[in-house]
Formats: structure tokens, sequence, C-alpha cells
């Protein structure tokens, strides 16, 4: 019997959805996906598995799905473009499927440049939303591009990212609205630390009726010191730290930072639940992946729902 | 270096606004050193060429100066930062050939114009050398 | 227009070095523009070569020569007279100028002495942009005239990214975000309806799609 994306049918039955971040190692070990799982089963719905982030090599996306599904989460494959043209993009979309992953969210990826391959040619034969619209043609017509038929579509729930904090910002919710018609299902946001932004960004896509049409989960990021919301403030593109977060990390003793991250990252939790239209929250702990447990269970998400 | 400029073959490219009578001040000095200076009167160091740097060395001079009216002071606003630019560049293409860059320098003339090239030309003649002979003559010469 | 820089001195060098007699060209057109190939470039590479063969004692002549255009024959042919004087031409051309004096003298030794880089605008005095990728299916009628395929550091055509912050490129932030160009662009010009829809992916074919890529036309020929 064919499985079902545990995240559709956590959000189908209006439930607040919980999904984190997994990064696969710099390195060919399976166990540190295996225990990164473990770490995360029981407390999300889905996982999400980076591709390459930040432009950097790991163990691929896919074989970490792969293992993930093995070990009875249901995993997230991120894909993204800049590392394959559509060929391989499609087959590994059929791959996917194949190996019983059920979800995608589908990227254009952060520039080579960033990375440790910076001498990388950036392919970007087709950018994220053509790949969302790819995605949903395959499924949902049994299609690849130019028209040719699939034996058996892909059966996957498509996602996309959405960044509120970038400019321009008051196109941001047009593009939303784009990713929306391409086919996207659900959204997963950039980190939201700036929530009067955040909601301002909310209130467009209400405005358009996108709400509605797909669902929409909060990025989450602890912050684990003062330091680091410096950094991110300062150095990571399309990234809205505002200062009164930067000054209330600040304000406790350096080991009680994590402790004050944290605190954030719950509250934040709490404040998404009440904006209509946010159906759930991504929680992106880099390197993190225990802390996960407890934002769940203080935001008071745990136990998650069986569906 | 102990040496002076004075053994050098001296090419001097400046802007003559910085002496309306450079024609006559220069004569004396061309007379006793002959070959050994070259005077090149533009209407304004801006119109200086990296080109006319290379030929000048590739010709035989040991150094170069290019003498600018001073700052703020350029007849045509910003002639002399066009030239301070054009040196630099031409610097870094001897570099890259092995000679060095100081076989190029850019004067100011002093604040107060005008002044006597001749008697600027001679102040330089004075200094310490930086440099001694070229490479590209010295082979050849 | 084509547009290069010169290659560093010691690399022109290694590629000249087995050679007595060079001859320097230069072409008048694009690269006589960016001021990286024109007579000016060739007079001051001629001269810094002849200089450091001089200095190094090396007995090596080096002639200078420019042609209005490096990439055709009509233009090429004034080499034809003088060419077999030389060992090798050192060309300032672009890459399709280089090619093209080979193949009209198919014996002749030729190196390059530029890298040809883009094919942009001179935005303004001593500086250069690239905002055209030649490739072959122009989409700028769509896109307020900013290619987002060049200008877009990863060619989206269903942009902005994720990490355009204050109109500026993440990935260089002297560079200008093409898509809050293109969005303020068509904002100004009332057609934000543009960007509605969603853009298929490119026909890269028109641009690699079966190697180097020709234009034929009947009516030009003789």
């Amino acid at each position: 019997m064919m499985t079902e994306s545990r995240l559709k049918k956590v959000l189908q039955s209006g439930n607040f959805a919980v999904t984190a971040e997994c990064g696969p190692p710099k390195g060919a070990d399976p166990e540190v996906i295996k225990s990164k799982g473990k770490i995360l089963k029981d407390y999300v719905d889905s996982v999400n598995v980076t591709d390459n982030q930040t432009g950097v090599v790991r163990l691929c996306s896919l074989a970490a799905c792969a293992l993930l599904k093995a070990e009875g989460l249901d995993p997230v494959l991120q894909m993204v473009t800049r590392d394959r043209n559509r060929i391989a993009l499609q087959s590994d979309v059929l791959g996917a499927s194949a190996l019983g992953i059920r979800n995608i969210l589908c990227l254009s990826g952060d520039h080579q440049s960033f990375g440790n391959q910076p001498q990388a040619k950036g392919v970007f034969d087709i950018d994220s939303i053509q790949f969302v619209q790819t995605v949903r043609t395959m499924r949902d017509a049994g299609e690849v591009i130019g028209g040719d038929k699939l034996t058996e579509p892909p059966h996957l729930f498509i996602g996309a990212a959405a960044n509120p904090f970038a400019d321009p910002f008051k196109y941001r919710a047009a593009r939303l609205a784009t990713k929306v018609d391409a086919g996207a299902e659900f959204i997963q946001t950039q980190c939201i630390y700036n929530l009067d932004r955040f909601k301002q960004w909310m209130d467009l896509v209400r405005d358009s009726g996108l709400d509605s049409k797909v669902y929409i989960l909060g990025g989450i990021t602890p912050l684990k010191s003062a330091r680091m919301a410096e950094y991110m403030a300062k150095n990571v593109a399309g990234m809205d730290v505002p200062e009164e977060i930067i000054n209330r990390m600040k304000s406790v003793p350096a080991k009680e930072q994590r402790q004050e991250g944290v605190k954030i990252a719950v509250e934040t939790v709490q404040a998404l639940q009440a904006i209509k239209g946010v159906h759930g929250v991504h929680i992106m702990a880099i390197e993190w992946e225990d802390v996960v447990q407890q934002i769940v269970q203080e935001a008071k998400l745990f136990p998650r729902p069986q569906v | 270096m102990d040496q002076k400029n004075a053994g050098l073959n001296i090419s001097i490219f400046f802007c003559q606004q910085i002496d309306p009578n450079q024609d006559v001040n220069r004569r004396a000095l061309e007379r006793e050193l002959g070959n050994r200076i070259r005077f090149f009167p533009l209407p304004c160091s801006g119109r200086i060429d990296s080109l006319h740097l290379m030929r000048a060395l590739e010709s035989g001079a040991d150094k170069v100066y290019v003498i600018t009216c001073p700052e703020g002071a350029c007849h045509y606003r910003e002639g002399n930062m066009r030239a301070r630019k054009r040196v630099a560049y031409t610097q870094g293409l001897i570099e890259e050939i092995g000679l060095e860059g100081e076989r190029l320098e850019l004067i100011m003339a002093p604040a107060g114009l005008p002044v006597n090239i001749d008697e600027l030309a001679r102040d330089l003649l004075s200094s310490e050398a930086t440099t001694g002979p070229s490479p590209v003559r010295g082979k050849t010469a | 227009m084509i547009t290069a820089e010169r290659k560093p001195i010691s690399e022109i060098k290694e590629m000249i070095a087995p050679y007595k007699k060079i001859l320097v060209v230069g072409c008048g057109s694009c690269v006589a523009e960016c001021a990286s190939g024109g007579e000016k470039e060739v007079g001051l590479l001629a001269s810094a070569l002849r200089m450091d063969s001089k200095a190094s004692g090396k007995d090596v002549e080096i002639k200078e020569m420019t042609l209005d255009r490096q990439c055709v024959y009509e233009f090429i042919d004034q080499l034809t007279d003088v060419v077999d004087q030389y060992d090798v031409i050192l060309s300032l051309g672009c890459g399709a100028g280089v090619q093209a004096v080979a193949e009209v003298f198919p014996k002749v030794h030729i190196v390059p002495a530029l890298n040809t880089t883009f094919i942009g605008q001179t935005k303004e005095a001593g500086l250069w942009i690239e905002n055209c990728r030649g490739c072959g299916d122009c989409k700028l009628g769509f896109f307020a005239a900013v290619c987002p395929v060049t200008r877009c550091a990863k060619g989206l055509f269903n942009g902005p990214c994720g990490g355009s912050k204050t109109d500026r490129c993440e990935v260089d932030p002297d560079v200008p975000c093409a898509w809050q160009l293109i969005v303020s662009r068509l904002e100004d010009m009332g057609r934000l309806d543009l960007l509605c829809k969603v853009h298929p992916p490119a026909d890269w074919s028109k641009q690699q799609g079966k190697g180097p890529r020709k234009i034929y036309r009947e009516d030009q020929r003789s």
C-alpha cells in the first residue's frame, strides 16, 4: 500500500504542523542522519533534508531522505536547481517518489559562490518556480517538461520557500501568488525574528486570498548567542534580525543566551499560532537538533497528532 | 643608494600652466645636459598617456617625472588627478615586466604658482636617486 | 560590444617565449572601445614586451599593427603581405578575432593576449558591465529591458530570490539586484501585470543546443 505524506495529512486535518530541518553530514556516515532522525522523531511531523546547503558539499539529500524514511520519519526532500539541470531534477523527483519520499521542497539554492566550491558552474537551468511547476505537472498530468508521458507519476506533496523579509517587500506577496499558481501546496518561510514585518506580509497574503490556497509554515531558528544574532543580521542574505532581538540576547549573560534564544523561539511559535493563515512552523536548528524537542514541548505542541 | 638623479637619463613631462616661461626657462638645462634630460611640456598633465610614459622608458629614460600643478589648482579642474591615475596604471604595467614602479614618479608643483621649471628640474636632479640606470638601456647602451 | 582584459604579462611571455619575430596585432572594434585591444593597447603591450626582452638581453623583434576588425576577412587580409615575416602573431582581438585570423592563415602561430570576457555596455568611462549572454531567445520585452539571465546571479526568470536586500544582489553587494530593477521599472511603467504569469523554462537549445551556433542568410551571400 502506498504511504502518504504525513505533513499533508496533518495540515489537511487542520492541525498546526511542525517540521524541522536536518542537515546531512560532510561525510558518508549514515549514522549521523539516523541519530538526528531519532532526536526529531515523535516531536515533528516531517523533517526537511537540506540539499548541499550554502553550496557546501554534503551527503546527498535524496539518500539522507531514504535513510530517514527507513527510520520511520516523513522526510521533505529539499532540491535546488543550482546543481542539476532539468533532466537530473526530473529524474531525481521520480527516484524520490519510488523510494517512498512524499514531500519535496523546490528551491533555487544558495549561490555556489558562498560555499566550498566557489569555482563550480551554477546550473540554474530552471528556477525554483519553474521547478515547482515541473513537479506539479509531473504529478498531476503525468508528464515531463515537453509533454512526454510518465508510466507512473511521482507522488509528492509540493512545497516552496518564501522570504517575507527580502526586498522588494511589496512584491513579495505577489511572488508568493506566482509560486502558488505554479503549484506550490505548502510554503516554508525564512526565519522569523521580525514579527511585525511578518504580520504585514501575512496581511498582504490574506488580502490576496493566498492563505486559503496554500499552507504556510513560519520559519523558526533559535538563536544560540547574541553574537549569532549579530552575525545573522549583518552577514546572512535576506535575514531580518531586529535590533531589539539582538539587545534582548545581549541583555543576558553569555551562558544563559542559549536559553534566551529558546525562549524567543517558543514565544515566536506561539505568536505564529495566533496569526490567521499560518498553518505551522518549520524549525531550523542548525547543528542543534536536540533543541527541537524543548521548543515543541514548551510551545505545547507535543505530542504530535496521530494521522 | 648614494647616487644622485643627476647621473641618470631623465624625462620630465610637465603641465605648462605651472611655468608660463617654460619654453625659455628650460633651455639652459637642456644645453647643459643634452640628451640626458628631455622635457615634454603638456597643455595639462591630464593629457599624459600611459603610452608616453612607456615610450620614454623604452627610448632610454631611467627615470620619468610627471609634474602636475598643485592640488586643486588644475586649470582643467582635475587633469592632475587623471595624471595620477595614469601614472599608477603604468607603474603596474612596468612592474609586470620587472621594472621598478619608482621609475615613474608624479610630482605636484608647490603651491604658489608660477614656478620656474628649470629650478624645479634642478631640484629633482639633485635629489637622491631611488633607482639606478634602467636595465632596458643597460644591455644595449 | 565584446569586452576583454589583457592577460598578465607573465602568461603572455610564456606563450611567446619560443618565438623571435613577433607581430602584435590589435583590433579597432569592440576591444578598442573597452581599452583592451586597440592601437594604444597594442603600443603599450608591445613597448612593455620590447623593454622586457631588452632588459633580459634577448634578441627579439616586436612589431605592431592594428586592424579595423579582426573578425572579418576583408580586414584580416591586411595581414596577408606581412604575416610571413613573423614567427607568431600575438593577437589583441577577442576570441572570435583570434580564431578568425587563425583560420585565414592556417600555418601561422597565433596566441591570445586577452581574456575575452562578456557582451557588455560602457556604463561610464572606465566601467564596463555585462548585460547580455547572447542566449538567442531575448526576453527583455517581459522584463523592462533588464536581462535576468545575465544580471541575476541565479538567472531567475521568476525572481527575485530570497536574498535581495536594499536593492543589492546577495552574491555581490556591488551589483544591483536585477529583479529589484525589473520590479521597480515595471511598476513605474504600470506593467507589473507582466510578472503575474509563470515564465516557463527557457529554451537553452538556442544558446548551446547543438554546439557552436551559426547564422545563415542566403540574401546576404554573394
